[in-house]
């Protein structure tokens, strides 16, 4: 046990303490960090800005109702310093008032300059030339308060009390959308989505690299010979079991820390942006339970074994990376074959194929946390799955050790798959 | 405690396409500095795996200490040097000396402080420079023999098996190894080492076993099987050697079985028949100046050729190292 532990230690802190592994954990959370602030950040900064409160209004309506816009665009915003300036230009002088306007935008004295007309009392039209064009939040100002202002006009020739007028016309109305599931209302419909996919490619990932990692170091330990010095100590078994487990702590933890700090920054996410002087869109996390998380990390170990024992029987099989690689394609097959499963299931999560992908032991360590991360599954479909998977799991790690005890010691040529076969039936 | 360390007893290991070993068996003392002396593809390193119990024979029993070689405990009191030699590349030396010592059942603690002693005992931590702090392929190669030895040692076991241990090495840790055979023998420490080098199984070892094909064909200690041997050897030395009389009368079939010619010396083994006095007169009547005639014990260099013979040489036997 004491031995079995010294190999798990050696493996877990040596991968560890690499480089490797401190540049890509540090790269998740700086990678979430970005899918996070970024986008935020970009969107604040094309906000209703200041500069839109540089602009001119030229008022060809006779009516003046430009200087009442140019209110109205200000509105309650206090970081206007300055409002939209009026022009009042008689109709036939007005294009040639534009020319100017727009030379005054080219060389930078102006933001832009508002349009407005008789088809803009008319309700019909108003236009706008100028640097915040790409701006939908600043095009939405300026939009809502045309629109409140010949409201409100209207409603004076209507004889409404012109202090209720505004009253009635102000609505700062903001729109939140909410998906609904077969499941019910279950958060932001796009966000368990990319939180589904996100896990099922995560596990995908780990599985893939660091079942890799175990048969590289599989290989290094047998063209190195430190195996053969390795397995004149401990049983073969234990060597290849404190393999699997030390990588595969090496990836738990990885993930935790990913989790971890993927939360934090969920937390911390408001105060960021804040202090950035951004305001955070609301965003929730979908809602798993403990159950759920504990049964991803389940699914992730077990998957994890499954694979990891494969590939170490492999690694033992070979002597160099690239026989490996041909050795390892069956097992490449299953987890591919998986992986091409998961965008319909994402569709589909109810689907009959979504359910059978859920079961089979070679994709549902994948594909059954996808299906619970959007769905509800019932305990028993989890419980036989699990069942299932624990069995696939001994019979893996059953059949690789008895090819990684041969093959540790067996150099030339490559094996081919039947002799691999007949290995698994060898004494020793 | 049993008197033999190992105890091996008609063990039998066969391949699917050929038979590594068969009907083995043999007795190493303890305390005994142990050869096993074979050409290439002898079957030596089957047997030292067999021994460790990294493969099991087909047949027989193998008994280290007394137990079954396949007890667990007694893996704790043998060290082992394999033939081809190689450590975590990427690991910093004392790490990977600290956990082979792990695998062998001593605590980290104990470790470390022999792992000072060890690299300080073989210039590996000097007042310059601490090898111990840098990563196995920072070292040269002769470095990694020797850290590669102080993890064979480092659990101070009672049973050493080394492979071929003098292959690769360079004269100074040659020696250095020499040096730590006899010293572990002081200690009444076993040490089996397998070599087709004679020279140096002549001079350390105090017995073998000599195998080819699988199958020992003597072993004993190196006194007896030489005076088993013995007194139908001849060491001579001629001044000149071109003297045409010495080629016709070594050829000479009714007096000498065998030569192993040197040059200017030759080892001589006698026709069954043959009179020692007989040789030397007709050396003398034929004028050949003589500086040394003298009847030895064969050396296991001979020894070995006379049993293994040609075959072994046409299997990768390679005389004298």
């Amino acid at each position: 046990m004491a031995k079995l532990w010294a190999i798990i230690k050696r493996e877990y802190l040596e991968r560890v303490r690499s480089k490797w592994f401190v540049i890509a954990t540090m790269f998740g959370p700086i990678i979430m960090g970005a899918l996070v602030i970024v986008p935020a950040y970009i969107t604040a900064k094309s906000k209703s800005t200041e500069a839109i409160f540089n602009s001119t209004i030229l008022d060809a309506t006779t009516t003046g109702i430009g200087d009442r816009i140019s209110l109205a665009i200000v509105g309650n915003n206090p970081k206007a310093t300055v409002r939209p300036k009026v022009i009042v230009v008689p109709p036939s002088a007005l294009s040639q008032a534009e020319s100017t306007a727009t030379r005054d935008v080219v060389e930078r004295r102006l933001n832009g300059y508002i349009v407005l007309d008789q088809q803009t009392l008319a309700g019909e039209r108003a236009r706008y030339a100028g640097r915040s064009a790409t701006s939908i939040p600043d095009m939405e100002r300026v939009r809502s308060a045309i629109r409140q202002t010949i409201v409100a006009m209207r409603l004076e020739k209507a004889g409404v009390n012109p202090d209720s007028i505004k009253e009635l016309t102000f609505m700062p109305l903001s729109l939140s959308s909410e998906r609904i599931t077969d499941k019910g209302r279950g958060g932001s419909g796009t966000v368990s989505i990319i939180f589904a996919a996100a896990i099922a490619f995560l596990l995908y990932m780990s599985i893939v690299l660091y079942g890799q990692n175990v048969l590289r170091g599989v290989l290094e330990e047998k063209t190195n010979r430190v195996a053969e010095v390795v397995v004149s100590s401990v049983p073969p078994e234990t060597l290849l079991a404190g393999k699997v487990i030390g990588v595969g702590g090496v990836g738990l933890t990885q993930q935790v820390i990913w989790a971890l700090t993927t939360f934090a920054m969920m937390k911390a996410r408001a105060p960021i942006m804040e202090k950035m002087g951004l305001t955070a869109a609301p965003f929730s996390m979908p809602d798993i339970g403990w159950g759920t998380a504990v049964l991803l990390v389940v699914f992730f170990v077990l998957g994890f074994t499954f694979y990891a024992a494969l590939y170490a029987a492999a690694g033992s099989a070979v002597n160099t990376e690239q026989e490996a690689q041909q050795v390892v394609q069956p097992l490449i097959l299953m987890l591919v074959g998986t992986a091409v499963f998961i965008q319909p299931i994402l569709v589909n999560p109810g689907s009959r194929m979504a359910q059978i992908m859920s079961w089979m032991p070679f994709s549902a360590p994948i594909i059954m946390p996808l299906r619970l991360s959007m769905t509800s599954v019932p305990p028993l479909e989890i419980a036989l799955t699990l069942l299932g998977l624990v069995a696939a799991c001994f019979g893996a790690v059953w059949v690789a050790s008895r090819i990684y005890r041969v093959g540790l010691l067996m150099y030339g040529k490559k094996p081919t798959l039947r002799e691999m076969a007949r290995w698994v039936t060898y004494s020793r | 405690m049993a008197e033999n360390t190992i105890e091996i007893r008609n063990v039998g290991k066969r391949y699917a396409e050929h038979v590594a070993v068969r009907d083995l068996s043999l007795f190493v003392p303890r305390g005994a500095v142990y050869g096993l002396l074979g050409p290439n593809g002898a079957g030596k390193t089957t047997t030292i795996r067999m021994l460790l119990n990294i493969i099991a024979p087909d047949s027989g029993t193998i008994n280290i200490f007394g137990q079954p070689n396949t007890d667990p405990r007694i893996t704790n009191r043998i060290g082992y040097l394999p033939e081809e030699r190689g450590l975590y590349r990427k690991m910093q030396v004392r790490r990977v000396l600290r956990f082979l010592a792990e695998l062998k059942g001593v605590p980290a603690k104990v470790a470390d402080k022999r792992i000072d002693q060890w690299l300080e005992r073989l210039d590996l931590k000097t007042a310059e420079k601490d090898w111990g702090a840098s990563k196995i392929d920072e070292l040269s190669r002769g470095m990694q023999q020797k850290v590669q030895f102080i993890g064979t040692l480092l659990h101070d076991p009672d049973l050493v098996i080394l492979d071929e241990p003098f292959s690769g090495l360079d004269p100074i840790n040659a020696q250095a190894l020499k040096d730590t055979i006899v010293e572990l023998k002081e200690r009444n420490k076993t040490v089996i080492f397998s070599t087709h080098l004679m020279d140096n199984a002549e001079r350390l070892c105090d017995s073998v076993c000599i195998i080819a094909r699988g199958e020992k064909v003597l072993d004993g200690s190196v006194v007896s099987v030489k005076e088993e041997h013995g007194n139908r050897s001849i060491a001579l030395a001629v001044t000149d050697r071109s003297h045409g009389a010495v080629g016709t009368i070594l050829n000479d079939r009714s007096l000498v079985n065998r030569v192993d010619d040197s040059n200017r010396f030759f080892e001589i083994e006698l026709a069954p028949s043959a009179d020692p006095q007989v040789l030397l007169r007709r050396l003398v009547e034929a004028g050949v100046g003589i500086q040394r005639f003298e009847m030895v014990q064969p050396s296991l260099h001979q020894i070995f050729l006379e049993k293994v013979g040609a075959t072994g040489v046409e299997e990768g036997m390679t005389g004298h190292g």
